[in-house]
């Protein structure tokens, strides 16, 4: 007779597995990537091989000099590399993104312990680490290629300019810097349709709502992600642009699709490791991450502030889940399951 | 809406393969081997040595102290003495064995006609039935609360996937188990009396409506597992939520499965003791699976002898949720055996576990509402008193956490450890 195997139950279990859920987020993160790569050409391209490139690395040496067994199959990597590659601003130096994946892969997450025990997202905490490092090169942003001339001319102008050295790409205002600048009392114009398809300056990854939105909600349908922290983020913002810009409902919809909230909301905001387990610690991190987002957003002294306000969210985590216990079946709404006496 | 708990997972349920094949009558070989505890509580005391001539219905274990349940010969014969062999856990423990004379001739009690209260309940202990939901505690304890019961709950959920038992008994004996369960009802003066059923089973919801007759409120139930989970099929048809460490009882309710219903029918109505139950053969290694109406002691590889079946790694005994993995087919079908599982390797889900990621499923899908990932952290840490407070004592130990974890980590096992551990310090301390 065969040899039987005996262990304990369950002795079946679903087929979803971490390099599955990995790969799904990878997939979802395909259509930002293509919009950024479209929209600014080439260098966004270079910017998400590095840092990609760089995070699969840095995870594979760090696992390989300390003999641990080796976790870059898991694709975790590759999914940090891409939200920071598309974190950058595309016109970015190359350094920026081998630094910035240095970091988030060595620093926040291989020496926390790896995945799953990061205190915060590596991509972002890495992000905030380059921006505050490279503020310059983090806030220059460039005009899209403009396909006005068709697309054949549009590429031929984007080629000779990146090789033959001619002029610098024009640098340009993001929509949320020119939301920031009018509160000050500046000028300039924002087009909500642009905003929607990608069609502005900003960094790679970010500025395409529809391919965002796109890939969100395939995570959602696969259950990949709460739908509470994108939907509570976002809604959390939108109310917060109602209540607090002078004639707020103009400003509702440039809030949602501008800068990374989007991005944040569906593919940073809800790293598992950073967020919190209850459904009740969920709630009140996705509130707190559009509220920090937007009171930075509009009484900071920043344009954005979505990476801040998931940092800190994610530092809040913890204690929310620490406090907040959820009420286990059969125990007394009012004598939550304490210490015993 | 559908009646249903919260929270929980959606496994394949399998059971297309089995669920249209009406149960055969299956009659052991030359020998079956009766074991002497087939439930929960003491042993029994043989009653028969060996050269003893028995029928089937014939008592052969004699139910020692309230929490214990006489067991039955299956088959006419003659005894052969007491042997040890191995249960489903792998323990060795005893049985009678006897050599089936193959005339099943049967000792059947007098049908009670209008019995009352007192007199079901003692038929029940006298024929010995048990729990046939798998937990095989003795239903005459069940029987006797000590508190005024509300609510009877028929458990027809059927949760684990591949298991179709109770569904072929409803759909094949559905009038004799409404007079079953009605025994019940009045065995326990229940006010109300319900029977939830997955509605993943139509056709056994319809059959089930049709003999009840409004004397029984039968209640489609969301398919979802455990749905069959005591705590939760109370949950999903009463609302009523079992307090921590407390029993059904004290919500005045009482749960039992249509297996048992039907064995009160039996006993009651056709004098007929313990030892015959529906159970199914099936998994992926199995080409021909099959419902059977099988009779206790028969051993699996006597079973497994008469079907063709390819490689398989894992035996299983119960639901591939809840049930037990065996080392051998040396058991016997017991009072409690819904069904044998020959699980290939592709159907099990082996556990390698890499690195929690914090995905919160596992918290998710509890229907305990428990945090598995909590308890399995401080588990590996060995701080049991951290792990405590996040209460595994609550766990019902469904396995739903081990099910979803894509990390593959062994969570309801770890929280399984956890409760062992707090069980046995608590009983040194006192």
């Amino acid at each position: 007779m065969n040899k039987l195997l005996v262990s304990s139950s369950p002795h079946i279990g679903s087929s979803m597995t971490t390099d599955k859920i990995m790969k799904h987020v990878v997939i979802a993160l395909i259509p930002a990537c293509i919009a950024g790569i479209f929209v600014f050409g080439l260098p966004s391209l270079l910017v998400l091989i590095v840092s990609t490139g760089t995070c699969v690395l840095t995870e594979y040496l760090y696992n390989m000099l300390t003999k641990k067994p080796q976790t870059v199959e898991d694709f975790s990597a590759v999914v940090t590399g891409l939200l920071l590659g598309m974190n950058l601003p595309p016109t970015i130096p190359l350094y920026i993104p081998i630094i910035g994946g240095v970091f988030a892969i060595l620093v926040v997450k291989m020496l926390f312990g790896g995945l799953g025990k990061n205190f915060a997202n590596p991509a972002i905490t890495a992000r905030i680490f380059v921006m505050l490092a490279w503020t310059k090169a983090m806030t220059t942003f460039v005009q899209p290629i403009d396909y006005s001339q068709g697309f054949f001319n549009a590429m031929t102008s984007h080629f000779s300019t990146m090789f033959g050295g001619g002029v610098d790409a024009v640098s340009s205002a993001t929509p949320l810097g020119i939301i920031k600048g009018s509160l000050n009392g500046g000028g300039g114009t924002i087009s909500i349709l642009n905003m929607f398809l990608g069609y502005t300056a900003g960094c790679i990854g970010e500025v395409s709502a529809l391919a965002l939105i796109l890939g969100g909600v395939y995570l959602i349908v696969l259950r990949i992600i709460d739908w509470k922290i994108p939907v509570l983020f976002i809604l959390t913002s939108a109310i917060f642009a109602l209540i607090f810009y002078d004639n707020g409902i103009m400003y509702v919809l440039p809030t949602i699709l501008g800068g990374g909230l989007l991005l944040g909301a569906f593919f940073m905001a809800t790293d598992y490791a950073s967020s919190p387990n209850t459904s009740i610690g969920v709630i009140i991190y996705a509130i707190g991450c559009g509220f920090i987002t937007m009171l930075i957003r509009r009484f900071g002294g920043y344009p954005e502030g979505v990476s801040f306000a998931i940092l800190l969210m994610n530092l809040v985590s913890p204690l929310l889940d620490k406090y907040l216990r959820p009420r286990v079946f059969g125990v007394a709404r009012k004598k939550p399951f304490a210490k015993k006496e | 809406m559908k009646a249903t708990f919260r929270f929980g997972i959606h496994p394949d349920d399998k059971k297309d393969r089995t669920k249209d094949l009406v149960a055969e009558r299956l009659l052991p070989d030359e020998k079956v081997y009766i074991p002497l505890s087939q439930h929960i509580g003491a042993p029994c005391e043989p009653v028969v040595e060996k050269g003893d001539k028995v029928r089937a219905g014939d008592m052969v274990g004699k139910a020692k102290g309230f929490v214990s349940a006489n067991v039955f010969s299956s088959v006419s014969g003659v005894v052969e003495g007491i042997v040890q062999r191995e249960c489903v856990s792998g323990q060795k423990i005893d049985h009678i064995a006897i050599v089936n004379d193959g005339k099943y001739e049967e000792k059947n009690m007098p049908v009670l006609t209008n019995p009352t209260s007192q007199e079901i309940i003692d038929r029940v202990r006298e024929a010995g039935i048990v729990g046939m939901g798998g937990a095989c505690f003795p239903t005459h304890v069940k029987l006797s609360p000590n508190k005024p019961i509300k609510y009877l709950i028929i458990n027809g959920a059927e949760c684990e996937p591949y298991i179709t038992a109770d569904y072929r008994l409803m759909m094949e004996q559905g009038k004799e188990l409404v007079e079953g369960i009605l025994l019940l009802k009045k065995a326990l003066q229940a006010e109300y009396v319900y029977l939830g059923i997955e509605d993943n089973k139509p056709l056994a919801i319809e059959e089930m409506k049709k003999h009840s007759e409004d004397l029984i409120k039968v209640v489609p139930l969301k398919t979802k597992y455990p749905q069959g989970g005591e705590k939760q099929i109370i949950y999903a048809l009463t609302r009523l939520q079992v307090p921590r460490c407390q029993l059904p009882m004290d919500v005045g309710c009482v749960v039992d499965n249509v297996g048992t219903a039907f064995a009160v029918y039996q006993a009651v109505k056709r004098g007929k003791p313990c030892y015959e139950r529906y159970m199914t053969i099936s998994g992926g290694a199995v080409k021909n699976p099959k419902n059977y109406i099988v009779r206790t002691g028969m051993p699996y590889e006597d079973i497994i002898k008469r079907h063709e079946v390819t490689d398989y790694i894992k035996a299983v005994c119960g639901g591939p949720m809840m049930g037990l993995s065996l080392p051998n087919l040396n058991a016997v079908v017991t009072k409690g055996t819904s069904s044998l599982l020959l699980l290939t390797k592709e159907e099990i889900r082996e556990t390698q576990p890499s690195a929690c990621i914090n995905c919160s499923r596992c918290h998710m899908v509890c229907p305990m509402n428990l945090m598995p990932m909590m308890i399995d952290g401080y588990m590996k840490k060995n701080d049991l008193e951290k792990a405590e407070e996040y209460d595994p004592i609550s766990c019902i130990e469904c396995g739903s956490c081990a099910y979803v974890c894509p990390a593959r980590i062994p969570l309801v096992q770890s929280i399984r450890l956890a409760k062992k551990l707090i069980k046995e310090r608590g009983s040194k301390q006192s």
